[in-house]
């Protein structure tokens, strides 16, 4: 049987030389990606972080290891900001905080995103006849590679950008180190409650 | 008594004089104003119930727990983000506290064209000034003006636009900023802390994490819902039944027509999730040489009605309004990713909001979807909403520029836009406002329930009641003939009020033997 064949099969295997990498993409795995399209499409405007709902019982954690690794990569290109005062992705709680939203939403809402995120670490072979893996890719060609699913003409390949792209931002942006790049001072509460805050009429 | 399922756990059966369904601007209302009268009433609220200890002023807790699907809800093409509000307080809660009557021609647009001629300014005016009086409605003092509006008033007095400084329903405000995220010092006189607390020294029992999924009713009129204990995520954990002589529907626009559908109830018309209107808007943001922290302050103060004459064209205008975010909402309305998106986000505290939000024709519908907690919205802005949108972009890049803006940028998806120069704007004019090509924002969805004079195009009475379900009324956003024109919360409120009123009037006979 060929490599090709077994991929057809089983799932979408790893070119030569990759064996390494992530869990290949199942083929139900794409179907559902594909046709997840509503869901996404709500992913892309994320702007929240529910109470914690772990689904991986080795780890506690939505994603797994090697999931988590493909996000990193992921959230490193969309908020790059080229400057080199500004904290490292992994040495943010970025990454937990995604884990936290993601894990605890609607079922509908995150049950694409593992699909997606093996979609995107095997797409540069599948869009782009790249022999790598995304995690592989160096940074210029990473964003090249996101900047295909960005505009492509594939109504769920854009859906899939935008909904990393606001989920990395809203992992990042709330990080305490990340608002002196901005210029935000952050919550007043930290003060505590000012005396003589209002009462009702 | 306040309690929130989730927490005590179990079924729960309930008998009461009324049963209301949402605890938001309408829900609210009701409740207090029964109770007060001394009917027993049950309220019955989706959300959890928070109050200012579990405000934090962080964005990624406080969505989740003040926000309709953790703030993502979107229709069906994912368009238009719909913020909607959820929790005891409803959409109280997270608003920015513009308070406003109903236009007196919106009003009588109402009257002359949906055949609702009791909605007199005169017969109005005691409902308006009961929960004017309630949330403690003031006029917003000069001081209270931040940075922010007062860039924007700068702009629109230089062009001459017309815009005032509007009143709001706030008390001991400390202008912190985080109005949106729910007030961590209760000066925001939400219906969280004003008709609720009311209506629960009035001996409502109100059960928070409780979604209503059935109204039954029968020749007689409604008389029991149906409901779930749901968990944040939308597992139900436990059944509750609610007897009662009235039932008071109060979900907001997008619940309360998928309820009314799924139930059955006062479809005769054909127009229960119909007709829905969103106060579409988008925005431009002007980057200013200095840092002014726009997030500091009250959000919303000043006003631009330049662009929407009412008396002229009730149905149509375009209002526009300051608007300042924090990090993560920031980011994820900026376009493009990485230094292309850093580019734009570094100027955070130097950035001035303002929205173009449009008084729409354009209607839409509701059904509901795959799950109770994902209705199906659908919604489409016909050529001369778009192109009214448009223009209103346009606005907002000329009062940014007069206000001193080193530039404007209009954050088209694919190529944002970057104006520097009047001689720009004829760039918006060309690309204008399609649907999915910029971001569009919906926080007033309403007329999904629409009140009229004829059971044959319209779905409630003069006073909210259905017209083919006695003792089934709407008290929220969706009885509104048409897109309202004004920030919504006071309008719904008085509506409620009076809908509250009709019912006590009547409570010989809806409440006969009781």
């Amino acid at each position: 049987m060929s490599a090709g064949k077994s991929a057809t099969k089983q799932g979408l295997g790893a070119p030569a030389g990759m064996a390494s990498g992530p869990p290949p993409l199942r083929r139900r795995d794409f179907l559902r990606l594909l046709s997840s399209g509503p869901a996404l499409s709500s992913l892309a405007r994320l702007r929240a972080v529910p109470a914690p709902a772990p689904t991986d019982a080795a780890t506690g954690t939505f994603f797994s290891e090697r999931e988590r690794e493909i996000l990193a990569a992921v959230v490193e290109r969309m908020v790059d900001t080229g400057e080199p005062s500004a904290p490292a992705v992994r040495e943010t709680g970025t990454l937990a905080t995604i884990d936290r939203l993601v894990g605890s939403l609607d079922a509908e809402v995150s049950s694409p995103l593992r699909p997606l995120l093996l979609l995107l670490e095997w797409a540069p072979p599948l869009f782009d006849l790249r022999f790598s893996r995304f995690t592989a890719l160096g940074p210029a060609e990473q964003d090249a590679h996101l900047e295909g699913w960005r505009r492509s003409r594939l109504g769920f390949r854009r859906r899939a950008f935008y909904a990393l792209r606001n989920l990395a931002f809203l992992g990042y942006w709330t990080q305490e180190e990340t608002w002196p790049l901005i210029g935000y001072a952050g919550p007043l509460l930290r003060a505590g409650p000012p005396p003589g805050a209002g009462a009702p009429p | 008594m306040i309690v929130d399922l989730l927490e005590r756990g179990g079924d729960l059966r309930e008998e009461a004089d009324v049963c209301v369904i949402g605890s938001g601007a309408g829900g609210a209302v009701v409740a207090a104003v029964l109770a007060e009268a001394g009917l027993s009433v049950v309220v019955l609220e989706q959300g959890q119930h928070h109050t200012r200890a579990d405000f934090d002023q962080r964005e990624e807790t406080m969505l989740p727990r003040l926000f309709e699907e953790a703030g993502m809800r979107q229709t069906e093409d994912g368009s238009v983000t719909i913020l909607q509000g959820r929790g005891i307080g409803g959409s109280t809660v997270h608003n920015l506290c513009y308070c406003f009557r109903a236009p007196p021609p919106v009003l009588r647009l109402w009257r002359e064209r949906h055949g609702l001629p009791e909605l007199t300014d005169e017969a109005l005016a005691p409902s308006f000034e009961r929960v004017e009086h309630g949330l403690g409605v003031v006029p917003i003092r000069e001081d209270e003006v931040n940075a922010l509006n007062r860039l924007v008033r700068r702009g629109a007095e230089k062009l001459g636009y017309s815009g005032f400084v509007a009143k709001h329903n706030r008390r001991g405000c400390v202008q912190s900023g985080y109005c949106l995220l729910g007030c961590s010092y209760d000066a925001k006189l939400s219906m969280l802390i004003t008709y609720v607390p009311r209506a629960d020294a009035a001996g409502a029992r109100i059960y928070a994490s409780v979604r209503a999924r059935r109204i039954e009713a029968d020749a007689r009129g409604a008389h029991r819902v149906h409901a779930e204990v749901v968990d944040p995520t939308g597992t139900a954990l436990g059944l509750v039944r609610v007897r009662s002589r009235v039932v008071v529907l109060a979900a907001g626009a997008i619940a309360t027509p998928i309820l009314l559908k799924e139930s059955g109830l006062a479809g005769e018309s054909g127009q229960v999730g119909r007709n829905l209107h969103l106060h579409p808007a988008v925005m431009a943001a002007g980057i200013f040489e200095e840092p002014f922290a726009p997030y500091r302050g009250i959000p919303q103060s000043y006003y631009i009605d330049e662009f929407i004459d009412l008396d002229r064209d009730p149905e149509s205008g375009v209002i526009l309004m300051p608007i300042a975010g924090f990090p993560g909402l920031t980011a994820a309305n900026l376009p493009g990713f990485g230094r292309e998106h850093f580019r734009f986000l570094r100027a955070f505290d130097r950035t001035a909001g303002l929205l173009a939000l449009l008084h729409d024709r354009s209607a839409g519908e509701v059904e509901p979807g795959p799950s109770p907690a994902r209705p199906r919205i659908r919604y489409r802005l016909d050529a001369d909403d778009a192109r009214a949108l448009a223009e209103g972009l346009v606005h907002c890049a000329e009062v940014l520029m007069a206000a001193g803006a080193r530039e404007v940028l209009i954050p088209y998806f694919d190529a944002p836009l970057v104006v520097r120069s009047t001689a720009e704007l004829a760039e918006i004019r060309r690309r204008g406002v399609r649907q999915g090509a910029i971001p569009i924002a919906s926080t007033h969805p309403q007329s999904t329930c629409r009140m009229g004079g004829d059971p044959a195009t319209a779905v409630v009475d003069a006073f909210g009641e259905c017209f083919h379900v006695p003792r089934l009324f709407v008290a929220d956003m969706s009885v509104f003939p048409t897109s309202l024109g004004a920030p919504p919360q006071i309008t719904t409120a008085a509506l409620a009020d009076r809908t509250a009123h009709h019912i006590l009037a009547r409570r010989e006979e809806l409440f006969a033997g009781s």
